[in-house]
């Protein structure tokens, strides 16, 4: 799925004070597109996300995805659109503590309209074997798998990661971002990475590049690296 | 900074502390409403009966004669007319009364040591007050014991001087001085009155507490012996060197063993348990237990919801307390702004509850004063009650808060900085998941969030089922009157009894014979006699299913329910009854639904062949229609007496309302906050859950589902328990205090206490869940999982 921000604006207010945390933004992400975004914090990465997956609404602008006008949905027709097209990962891993891997796959797997099998996703993940684990028994890295796997279950059509190595070491990361990329190889997901680390770009069709609450650089990578091959610093 | 932070936390939470206040309020509001109420009596009363000598006991003289008094009427008073009782022979020869009451006093004292008796008299009398019938039971003086006490004004010295009570005077507009016609006669109030073995304002055998057309009098013993109407007594009477303990089983368990006397005594009683002269005894103890103990119960749901709200507020804020810590604050440090604020919150709020208990006492003691004729004086404050109901339960509150907070600040501040919780180790969610099977996720989840944490669950199941009795309670209280004296009214289709003078005359239409006995003795216990016909018009009788048991009477006795409660009487036991001299064997063959009165009713013919050898023998009717004053000695009227117990109605009315209003906003409030807290508690969950992307409504099956199935089982499973407790409470009330208490529910206040239960469900989700709106997913995301 495509999508097409214009002109979005988001302004918190608090009191006398105007806070910029997006400022007429413009963006088109193509289907199947590996798009990674940066900045520093602050600079309105997450503001932007939330606002293109409906989870927050925008000030002002159109956010489009395809046909569907998201700016312009209510709360309802919002959560339908994200159980049919929209998949999640945060930097916690936000595990249900009392269901099994499975079974918290399952969670994801229930919403989807023609989902995957669980078995199916958790071998791509890596996880089949440890499918009867609870997440307490479980690694950071493998946690987050896991919520990869609840994402991707029900085939969305387009993955939002925010920061979704945030918490984990160097070789961990590495394992869950090679899983990202594999779903968008093999699934043609639409998938968008919020990082930190510039290195990660390296991995992704294009580079979106913000700083305080603008987008200051759009930049294509022609020459895409898996996640082993990159540079991590 | 800290004491900001804890504000603005506590501040978000407003309905829930408002509702903590109140229940908080209504903890030393009944504390201090009972206690001032019952010391404004008590106190006074304590004096009264000392300086008045109250009758320690009471002891209970057949009316009839014994064969060795028989001949002492006929060979020494030499009476040749017919006399049957001692009441006709105070009519005919005084001093031959006397001399058998007096005879009788002496040969109990004689067997009995220590003790010291005297006689009551008493005639009662009615007369026209304002268009209305009442009722003055006259009282002769008594020099040692029972002595009369004057309120306000003087004894009666000069004839037609009358004291009066001053509730029966105030319920009259009637003021010391102010004249009343009785018999023609009018006599002038000198005073007010009250006797100590007098001090429950109930009259005869309905349940009707009446001051306004009852009341007790004193006049000067002449004027009392020139009234001609019949003559009643009792027996006080007073010991020194027994404990109520000990005269029980050396005297009361034992003297119809005493053959001397048994031929006469008919009772004896101890005035704790005697109704008439020791109700209050057990009503203020009573009063007093259930003001301390509801305020207990309610100080501890409000320990018990503190707690929560503190654990679960730190809980949320467990990151910001580890890096306090690590900053190197003490724990004490941190503690102090919620003790703060809990405190700042509770004091006023109880301090507040006693001052508007203290200013309801009045009313309270009013209440009282309504059921009991007692002395009664202004409420004085003391440090003692202001003690217990605000600086005990304050302490507590304080104290129980302190220990959850210390037990979550004493965690290392690693752990606390940590967020992902590493107690997330749950054994019982496993089984349960087992439990479940290969149910679908969605439907397991339903369970497993509850069992999430075993803690707080327990609390919300307990909290519930506390809840649940509270309302169940208060509907079984519901028609609590009408069952104790209408129902009888309703189920019976006279209404009209007339007690005949010598001889009854014929009865007409659908009028029925009656054998009215007022006293007998059914093994050791008094009972009045009922003897109807079997087949009869106006009275059926009916058993708790509203069966008719009418012909069961050609097979036994039937009792009525509040019989059978207070002796412990089942269907099919035996007993010999005792009317007179005649004693002979009743099985009991059934049980009416009649919750007062001990009242046995007996086959008329039956009783009839049995006493006079003839089945044609009646002393009173029942009548559909009015009856002439000419033909009986005594009409009353069942209108005119469900009249009277109106007033008592609306009054009983009136407290049980404010008792069940109380209990089922208690029961509320408990399963608002408890909800309110507990889809608080599912906030994270309900947050990813509709980022994953499902809806409201699987959302809420899925959340809400659980809790309010769980919820309405523990409403169901209540059902039984509370129908046992409400029997248990039957049983032990009629055994112990012989006090009914007809507690019933039927299947429609099941339905509604569900009802109420789910509609305070979903109000409490529904606001709850309003909160939670306002908080973006995204924010929530970045939440850490508790
Ligand atoms: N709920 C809010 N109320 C007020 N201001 C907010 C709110 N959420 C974000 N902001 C402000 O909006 C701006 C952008 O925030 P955003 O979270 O998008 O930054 P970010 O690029 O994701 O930063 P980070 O890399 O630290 O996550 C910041 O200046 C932030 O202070
Ligand atoms: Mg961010």
């Amino acid at each position: 799925m495509g999508i097409k921000l214009e002109e979005v604006t988001k302004i918190y207010e608090s009191g006398e004070i105007k806070t910029y945390a997006c400022k007429n933004m413009n963006l088109e992400i193509k289907d199947g597109e590996f798009i990674v975004v940066l900045g520093p914090s602050g600079s309105g990465k997450s503001t932007m996300l939330n606002i293109i997956s409906g989870l927050d609404t925008p000030t002002s602008g159109k956010i489009s995805i395809d046909k569907d006008i998201i700016s312009d949905m209510n709360t309802k027709e919002l959560t339908k659109f994200r159980r049919n097209n929209l998949g999640f990962i945060f930097q916690q891993y936000n595990l249900l503590q009392t269901l099994n891997v499975a079974e918290n796959v399952e969670v994801g797997r229930e919403v989807g309209i023609d989902p995957f099998e669980i078995d199916e996703v958790l071998e791509q993940v890596g996880l089949l074997d440890q499918k009867h684990k609870y997440p307490y028994q479980l690694s950071g890295g493998e946690q987050q798998r896991v919520s990869i796997a609840r994402a991707v279950v029900k085939k969305p059509k387009i993955m939002f990661c925010d920061e979704p190595t945030g918490a984990l070491d160097e070789e961990t990361a590495k394992e869950v971002l090679s899983v990202l990329k594999k779903l968008n190889e093999v699934y043609k997901t639409t998938l968008i990475i919020i990082t930190h680390n510039p290195s990660i770009g390296m991995m992704a069709d294009r580079i979106i590049k913000l700083n305080s609450a603008e987008i200051v650089e759009v930049k294509e990578n022609k020459n895409r690296l898996s996640a082993y091959e990159i540079n991590w610093n | 900074m800290l004491y900001k932070n804890v504000f603005r936390t506590l501040k978000k939470q407003y309905i829930q502390l408002l509702l903590l206040g109140v229940i908080i309020t209504s903890s030393s509001f009944i504390y201090s409403t009972m206690d001032y109420g019952v010391s404004g009596i008590l106190n006074p009363t304590e004096e009264y009966f000392e300086i008045s000598n109250q009758e320690d006991f009471a002891v209970n003289l057949a009316d009839y004669f014994t064969e060795q008094e028989e001949l002492y009427l006929s060979e020494t008073c030499l009476i040749t007319e017919q006399v049957f009782t001692l009441s006709m022979l105070k009519q005919i020869d005084k001093s031959c009364y006397y001399n058998i009451l007096d005879n009788r006093l002496s040969l109990i004292t004689s067997q009995i040591d220590d003790i010291v008796l005297e006689v009551r008299e008493y005639k009662d009398i009615f007369y026209e007050l304002n268009g209305n019938t009442t009722k003055a039971r006259i009282l002769k003086d008594m020099s040692v014991i029972n002595k009369s006490f004057m309120v306000s004004g003087n004894k009666p010295i000069n004839s037609l001087e009358i004291a009066i009570s001053e509730a029966y005077a105030k319920n009259n507009n009637l003021k010391i001085n102010d004249e009343i016609i009785i018999n023609n006669e009018t006599y002038t109030i000198s005073g007010f009155v009250l006797f100590p073995d007098y001090s429950l304002a109930m009259f005869g055998d309905a349940f009707i507490f009446d001051n306004k057309s009852q009341t007790v009098a004193l006049v000067t013993d002449d004027d009392f012996e020139n009234f001609d109407e019949q003559i009643q007594f009792e027996v006080g009477g007073t010991y020194t060197n027994y404990t109520e303990e000990s005269f029980k089983t050396e005297v009361i368990d034992k003297y119809y063993n005493i053959e001397s006397i048994n031929t006469f005594v008919t009772n004896m009683i101890q005035t704790k348990n005697n109704m008439r002269s020791g109700a209050i005894y057990g009503e203020i103890e009573g009063g007093q237990v259930t003001g301390l103990g509801l305020s207990v119960l309610i100080i501890a749901i409000g320990i018990l919801i503190v707690a929560i709200m503190v654990s679960k507020i730190l809980e949320k804020q467990r990151g910001a307390i580890g890096i306090l810590k690590s900053l190197g604050y003490k724990n004490s440090e941190i503690a102090l702004p919620y003790v703060f604020y809990i405190s700042i919150l509770a004091l006023p709020t109880l301090i507040f509850g006693y001052f508007i208990g203290y200013w309801f006492s009045d009313t309270m003691k009013n209440l009282y004063l309504l059921f009991y004729l007692l002395p009664s004086q202004n409420i004085d404050q003391n440090l003692m009650t202001f003690f217990i109901s605000v600086i005990v339960p304050f302490a507590f509150l304080f104290f129980f808060s302190y220990l959850v907070i210390r037990k979550i600040l004493n965690q290392k501040p690693v752990d606390l900085l940590n967020p992902t919780v590493s107690s997330n180790k749950n054994k019982l969610t496993m089984v349960v998941s087992k439990l479940l099977g290969k149910k679908r996720v969605t439907k397991k989840l339903k369970h497993l969030l509850l069992y999430r944490s075993l803690m707080k669950f327990t609390v919300y199941l307990i909290g519930l089922f506390y809840a649940a009795f509270l309302i169940y309670f208060s509907f079984s209280m519901v028609n609590i009157f009408d069952r104790m004296l209408l129902d009888y009214y309703d189920n019976t289709n006279y209404n009209y009894v007339g007690f005949c003078e010598e001889v009854c005359p014929s009865t007409i239409g659908n009028q029925d014979k009656v054998i009215t006995i007022p006293s007998a003795l059914l093994n050791n216990s008094e009972v009045s006699v009922v003897g109807i016909d079997t087949v009869n018009f106006l009275h059926p009788l009916l058993d708790m299913k509203n069966d008719d048991i009418t012909t069961k009477l050609d097979d036994g006795i039937i009792i009525t329910k509040s019989l059978a409660l207070i002796k412990n009487i089942k269907v099919n036991d035996s007993f010999s009854l005792k009317i007179g001299q005649f004693t002979f064997d009743v099985t009991v063959k059934g049980i009416t639904k009649e919750y007062s009165g001990s009242k046995i009713y007996i086959n008329r013919e039956l009783l009839s062949t049995e006493l006079f050898g003839t089945d044609g023998y009646y002393n009173s009717v029942y009548s559909d229609i009015e009856l002439s004053d000419e033909d009986y000695a005594l009409i009353l009227s069942n209108d005119k007496i469900l009249e009277q117990s109106e007033e008592m109605q609306k009054i009983f009315g009136l407290m049980i309302g404010l008792l069940m209003y109380v209990s089922i906003l208690i029961g509320g409030i408990i399963i608002y906050i408890l909800t309110a807290l507990t889809i608080e508690d599912n906030f994270y969950n309900i947050s990813l859950f509709k980022v994953i992307g499902y809806n409201e409504n699987e959302i809420n099956k899925m959340i809400l589902g659980g809790y309010s199935l769980y919820g309405n089982i523990i409403f169901l499973i209540t059902v039984p328990i509370t129908f046992g407790m409400l029997k248990l409470m039957e049983v032990m009330m009629a055994r112990y205090y012989e006090l009914i208490l007809p507690l019933q529910i039927s299947w429609y206040h099941i339905i509604l206490a569900l009802v109420i239960n789910n509609v305070v469900f979903f109000i409490a989700a529904f606001s709850a869940k309003r909160k939670l709106k306002k908080v973006s997913l995204q924010e929530a995301m970045k939440m850490y999982q508790v």
